[in-house]
């Protein structure tokens, strides 16, 4: 076997040792990490979890984290990592002719039997079409043939899988615990039996959560999207989401890899529970994670212990979409802050509610390190958080922040959105007056009792629409527009005491919402871009406008028309295949009742009725016993 | 108590820069459970420190850290405790107890010696490499290098000790090296490789290995 079909022969991880030593960092590829996974992959299924951003975030990804544990735990396969190459490691690529290979075997990635990219924002899709090309592997599942790896993708954008679904061969749609294990035993026993691709398909298109798009074709009329037809006659007319019933029962991250560089989140990140059941109405993730599945504080703690112990890591992140609203979090707070500080092991919330944060929490965080607080108001009035349906009041945020301040803190982020539906200039100015309140709370204390000055950082965001939530309908404002209200913001925000503003660039904003809310003939155009230079969108040096410029006008399609149109109530949607368990009826009732400033409650209060007829069988919120249901009577007590 | 420790950072870990080497360490004695103690301050941290870096890249057999803990730990437990725990390409090789001794490690260093290997390309033949390098030793070897103040011309000449041809292997040579390496700096590797290159107009890949830092221990006792 000559040395450059032999995909780990010694020469070639040399030269590609060679590669990695002349790259910026090298220890995004150099793999051998604490805690990776190690096998003999002779006779193994070999399957490459890809990540299309760089190593330090991809590291950073919980679900990762969890995959990478739950398919190794498989006798029969190997998972490996890959990320996306930075530019340097991509030119490095190119001009020596290698190809991209995982991190733990240093294998080329065409000679895995499947990929499984992880879709976390729209725009890491032009990094996967980098990553196949770098492999050698066609960009079009059309093209690929029989010897090409099945590729495959999960995560929150499998929610909208239309704009990459001619590049993907199967999605997973929904929690990946169960499902991927699922797939694989289809996939194994096929495989034993020597199946071909289309057959694979066929059968996982049968297992609930799996779409493969090759079985469906779209049709357009006078330039819009009409429907989708099913090719194949066996493959279910709704994908519908796929969720692990008992969270506490189902696997997580196992021993964690701990990194040589620093990542994004450095720390072993505790998910306290999946879902959400605040409803704020511009946020995806509170809608497609839904029901809300808690683990036992039991559960959580031997996780910390065990992973502490096997990381040496000094922070632990209690992980969720709004932590403060765990059942148990008084008991867990103080229980994690006893149990390690003595070992100097900080703890951090990523996600916490004005309204549910309590000043004896913030007290006991104070001794250890005193990392920033970050609330997220997210819009400046009144009346336009009860359009979001965010249930904070100004006096919430106020007592938060003063609570703050008197634990000692004095860096506070808050976060705004700009360019919900129904915002005018009042809403806008409303988040100055806000900050200006937030300062003044600052510096009315005595001096005493408060640090030396005040860091406010005010960010605002622009609002992107996205699928399965109320707001899906809704037009993103015009760039122009998206300036002219970040000029008007910052100049009422000019001379507040000790606050800072900060806004996100709308260009990215923009092709996000396109591509979001797109349809089939949006992955033509990311082609199109990436083969004019774009990739590392998200990340602004890099972002190529022209080059999306142009594929768009070569595909006689424009940003505007899915970014900044309103989509009328009832039009297809490039989506409505896909089943996220919310039905469309409750989104549209919701979009009503935001139009009229209505607050819809929590549902730990009250059940919406957001699953429809399966809210019986789906959520068990409500169902007799449910420890939901302890808590409210407890607090009625 | 502080314990003086002796490393090894072998090929899988050459490319781990100097600043993760101290987490790396770090995270390594919270596994290894040890009493690590902590300096005073706002943002305490461990009291861990490196008697010098080594460059990005190169592989080393003689790297030292001096750690204190709270508790009493015999250097052989320290040694079996945090190797128990070390990922692969860093290993503890000696430990001892420094004593008495509280000052830095890094005054203490005097010079060190490197295994060098140069892949040539393209290949060199033996005497030209042995001419080469007899001219080097033999007048000033001035190199641009990098300081605060911006690049400057530096003859390092006077910071080289020793520099051999050891053997030629189609286009591999093997060199030895020793050089300066004190609190004040040292020979610069790469920038003697590059006068060499120079001279023979010709580009290589390097690959460097510490032997042994001399250490004037006598300060010790």
């Amino acid at each position: 076997m000559t040395d450059n079909l032999n995909p780990s022969s010694e020469s070639r991880i040399e030269r590609l040792n060679a590669l990695i030593a002349k790259t910026e960092k090298p220890t995004r590829y150099m793999g051998g990490e604490l805690n990776m996974r190690v096998k003999d992959p002779i006779g193994l299924f070999r399957f490459a979890l890809c990540f299309p951003d760089t190593y330090e975030i991809g590291m950073s990804h919980l679900g990762s984290r969890i995959i990478y544990n739950v398919l190794n735990k498989r006798g029969d396969t190997y998972c490996e990592r890959s990320y996306a190459p930075w530019v340097d490691m991509e030119q490095l690529l190119r001009e020596s002719g290698e190809r991209l290979f995982s991190i733990e075997t240093k294998t080329p990635l065409d000679r895995f039997d499947i990929l499984g990219f992880s879709l976390l924002y729209e725009m890491c899709y032009t990094n996967i079409l980098s990553m196949l090309s770098l492999s050698g592997i066609p960009l079009l599942s059309s093209e690929r043939g029989e010897d090409a790896p099945l590729i495959c993708a999960g995560g929150p954008c499998v929610c909208n899988p239309e704009p990459i679904a001619d590049i993907i061969d199967l999605f997973f749609f929904g929690d990946g615990e169960e499902l991927v294990n699922d797939f694989m035993d289809v996939y194994a026993d096929l495989k034993k039996h020597g199946a071909s691709k289309r057959e694979i398909l066929l059968a996982a298109s049968q297992i609930e959560g799996i779409y493969v798009p090759a079985f469906y074709r779209a049709e357009y009329e006078n330039g819009q999207f009409t429907r989708l037809i099913k090719t194949e006659p066996s493959a279910p007319d709704r994908i519908v989401r796929r969720i692990v019933r008992d969270l506490d029962k189902a696997e997580f991250t196992g021993d964690l890899i701990v990194p040589y560089m620093s990542i994004v989140h450095d720390r072993i990140a505790l998910e306290l529970f999946r879902g959400c059941t605040r409803g704020c109405r511009f946020c995806q993730a509170g809608f497609i994670y839904r029901p809300i599945r808690e683990r036992k504080m039991d559960t959580l703690i031997c996780y910390a212990d065990e992973q502490l112990r096997r990381t040496g890591h000094d922070e632990v992140s209690l992980f969720s979409l709004s932590s403060g609203d765990y059942t148990e979090i008084h008991e867990l707070v103080p229980a994690v802050l006893g149990r390690y500080t003595k070992d100097r092991v900080s703890v951090s919330f990523p996600s916490l509610r004005i309204d549910s944060f309590l000043k004896d929490d913030l007290e006991k965080m104070q001794g250890v390190r005193k990392t920033g607080l970050t609330f997220a108001p997210e819009a400046g009035t009144q009346r336009m958080r009860d359009v979001i349906n965010k249930g904070v009041n100004e006096e919430d945020l106020l007592r938060s922040v003063r609570d703050a301040f008197e634990a000692g803190w004095q860096g506070v982020k808050l976060y705004f959105m700009i360019g919900l539906p129904t915002e005018t200039d009042e809403d806008i100015l409303g988040i100055a007056e806000l900050a200006r309140k937030v300062s003044r709370e600052f510096y009315s204390m005595p001096k005493e009792k408060r640090g030396k000055g005040l860091r406010c950082t005010v960010s605002a965001s622009t609002f992107v629409p996205k699928p399965f939530t109320p707001f899906q309908w809704e037009p993103q404002i015009t760039v122009e527009e998206v300036l002219r209200r970040q000029a008007l913001l910052r100049s009422a925000l000019k001379g507040i005491r000790g606050v800072e503003f900060n806004c996100h660039f709308s260009e990215t904003s923009r092709l996000e919402a396109c591509y979001a809310r797109g349809d089939r003939r949006l992955g033509a155009v990311m082609i199109g871009a990436f083969r004019r230079g774009a990739r590392f969108d998200s990340w602004d040096e890099h972002f190529n406008k022209e080059a999306w410029d142009d594929s768009f006008a070569e595909q006689g399609l424009t940003i505007e028309q899915f970014a900044n149109r309103r989509i009328g109530i009832d039009e297809p949607l490039a989506w409505q295949h896909m089943d996220a368990l919310v039905t469309i009826d409750y989104l549209k009732k919701e979009h009503a009742r935001s139009m009229e400033g209505a607050v819809t409650p929590d549902c730990r209060e009250k059940c919406n009725g957001c699953f429809g007829e399966k809210c019986g069988s789906y959520c068990e919120m409500h169902a007799p016993g449910s420890k939901f249901n302890h808590r409210k009577e407890a607090g009625e007590e | 108590m502080r314990i003086i420790a002796t490393f090894s950072k072998l090929a899988p870990v050459r490319f781990v820069s100097h600043l993760d080497m101290q987490r790396l360490f770090q995270r390594a004695f919270r596994r290894a459970g040890l009493p690590l103690a902590y300096s005073q301050g706002f943002n305490p941290h461990p009291l861990l420190s490196f008697a010098t870096a080594l460059s990005v890249g190169y592989t080393s057999e003689c790297e030292f850290f001096d750690v204190t803990l709270t508790e009493e730990v015999s250097p052989d437990e320290f040694t079996d405790r945090v190797n128990a725990v070390l990922p692969e390409g860093v290993r503890i090789i000696d430990a001892v107890d420094a004593g008495e001794f509280k000052a830095s490690l890094t005054p203490l260093m005097l010079s060190a010696e490197y295994d060098v290997t140069l892949t040539f390309d393209p290949s060199v033949d033996k005497a030209s490499i042995e001419n080469a390098v007899s001219e080097l030793l033999g007048g000033e070897i001035v190199v641009d290098k990098k300081t605060k103040g911006g690049i400057k011309p530096v003859d390092i000449r006077p910071m080289l000790i020793d520099f051999r041809l050891l053997s030629i292997e189609g286009s591999k040579a093997r060199f030895a090296l020793s050089g300066k390496l004190t609190a004040e700096g040292g020979l610069p590797p790469e920038l003697l490789f590059k006068a060499l290159y120079e001279k023979l107009g010709v580009s290589a890949v390097s690959s460097v290995h510490r032997k042994i830092i001399e250490m004037d221990w006598s300060m010790l006792k």
